[in-house]
């Protein structure tokens, strides 16, 4: 891995297809007169993948923030499926089709079934339909034995795969994941690895920051590093 | 000592016989505070979750200010509601002096900072991933919030019981705006006080044991809330 010149550095980070499904141009944040995020460029088309990495502070969590409309930026213009403008015009439609992760993701107070089917019935999903799609996707998770169970009640490892079936479920265009593989042991990290490969075949965009992911494994479309609030890629040596 | 013991069995005689007299008095008490409580409440709560989550300028003066007005006394309220409700006042048209309506409102005045400083605390000592949690999986912000409501119900609940102690029991405000009328504004504190200056201490005695019997009830209620963990989604 090794940072690629200034020259080719922007080049690099427009590394969508030709219709990318989301680009950030301009992105600019800072916190008490100190600034925190100044983001040129970044493209993500269907189905690829973006490993952010960073150093604690580096403003990898509010870059991931502003992206799922949650946290307002100073200027920037964002564009999602074709729909351009700022922040405060685009949020409604990212908080529509972008899920953001928490590295230490809430799970409501109430069963690992009612938090799955939390999205589905905020976006209006009918009742029955509601039951279904939680069925299937605790089915797929391998988290049916746990649908009535109280998700206040669950480690750390199994809070993690509800939240990843909850966003699942929803079918996002771009799932945002902060530090998914934190805390986990390795046979938890195989099956979120593994889970993120299958997200990336459903066509959802990921962006993933993380200092555990096996940087070898090169899965991902491409990676960038987060520098005092600076994107800089990093070319993939093989 | 024996007086005592005999007004107390007197009163426990009123309780339990169904004293008609007795039993007016504790139904307007309920009736005025809980009409306080349940006007109150929602707007407290959204000021509430505005000085929690809100940036605002003067959002710090206003939390400084609600934590000084818990400590506002109810004579206060009951002096400025009747200036302002009396015949000469400003609102004297309204012709709301010595009814239940003006003690709902003065009630209302007294409980509104608790629901505020306790609500505000309890939603800002919640979670704030709830909130984002909420609004990423397609939540509007008035559902982000109501979903909010519901993960820091315990402290809000509190916050409730403790707005309900304080009205229900309050004396000042009462019995300067309403006046302390027999069948229509006597309420539990005001009878109390009228009974004891009479000396005629069975009735008062009654009515502070329902009081202290509804204390007992919120604070078990407020206690099963939080031991049971878990309502329904």
């Amino acid at each position: 891995m090794s940072r690629s010149s200034s020259g080719l550095e922007r080049e690099s980070l427009v590394m969508a297809e030709a219709q990318p499904l989301l680009t950030i141009t301009g992105l600019s944040k800072s916190l008490q007169g100190r600034s925190i995020l100044n983001v040129d460029r970044l493209e993500i088309g269907k189905g690829q993948c973006v490993l952010l990495r960073g150093a604690n502070g580096a403003g990898k969590t509010t870059l991931l923030k502003i992206i799922a409309g949650l946290l307002k930026p100073d200027a920037g213009q964002l564009c999602l499926d074709g729909v351009t403008g700022t922040w405060r015009v685009v949020a409604p439609l990212l908080r529509k089709h972008i899920v953001y992760l928490h590295q230490r993701p809430y799970l409501f107070d109430c069963s690992v079934a009612a938090n799955v089917g939390y999205g589905l019935r905020r976006r209006g999903v009918p009742g029955h339909q509601i039951t279904a799609r939680v069925t299937q996707s605790l089915d797929r998770a391998g988290l049916s034995h746990l649908a009535e169970r109280n998700a206040n009640q669950l480690s750390g490892g199994e809070t993690q795969r509800v939240a990843l079936a909850r966003a699942r479920v929803l079918s996002p265009r771009v799932l945002l994941l902060d530090e998914p593989m934190a805390g986990m042991d390795r046979d938890a990290r195989r099956r979120t690895d593994e889970l993120l490969r299958s997200l990336r075949s459903e066509d959802t965009g990921l962006i993933v920051t993380s200092h555990e992911l096996d940087s070898n494994a090169h899965w991902w479309d491409a990676e960038f590093e987060l520098e005092n609030g600076q994107l800089h890629a990093l070319a993939q040596d093989d | 000592m024996d007086s005592l013991a005999d007004a107390t069995g007197q009163a426990i005689s009123l309780l339990v016989t169904g004293d008609r007299e007795l039993w007016i008095i504790i139904a307007t008490s309920f009736s005025v505070s809980l009409r306080a409580i349940l006007f109150a409440t929602p707007v407290a709560l959204l000021i509430s979750f505005a000085l929690a989550y809100g940036r605002f300028p003067g959002r710090q003066f206003c939390i400084s200010m609600f934590n000084t007005l818990l400590a506002l006394p109810a004579v206060v309220v009951g002096l400025l509601l009747f200036v302002f409700l009396s015949r000469a006042g400003p609102l004297g048209d309204w012709k709301l002096l010595f009814t239940q309506t003006a003690m709902v409102i003065g009630q209302m005045v007294l409980c509104f900072p608790i629901l505020v400083a306790m609500g505000h605390a309890a939603i800002q000592a919640g979670d704030r991933r709830a909130w984002e949690t909420a609004l990423t999986l397609g939540a509007s912000r008035w559902t982000a919030m109501l979903t909010l409501f519901r993960e820091v119900r315990f402290g809000l609940v509190a916050a409730i019981v403790a707005g309900f102690g304080r009205v229900i029991a309050e004396v000042g405000c009462s019995m300067m705006v309403g006046g302390n009328i027999l069948h229509y504004t006597r309420n539990i504190p005001t009878a109390i006080a009228l009974e004891t200056s009479k000396g005629a201490f069975a009735q008062g005695i009654a009515l502070g044991m329902v009081l202290m019997l509804l204390a007992l009830l919120l604070n078990f209620f407020v206690a099963m809330c939080r031991g049971e963990g878990k309502i329904a989604a």
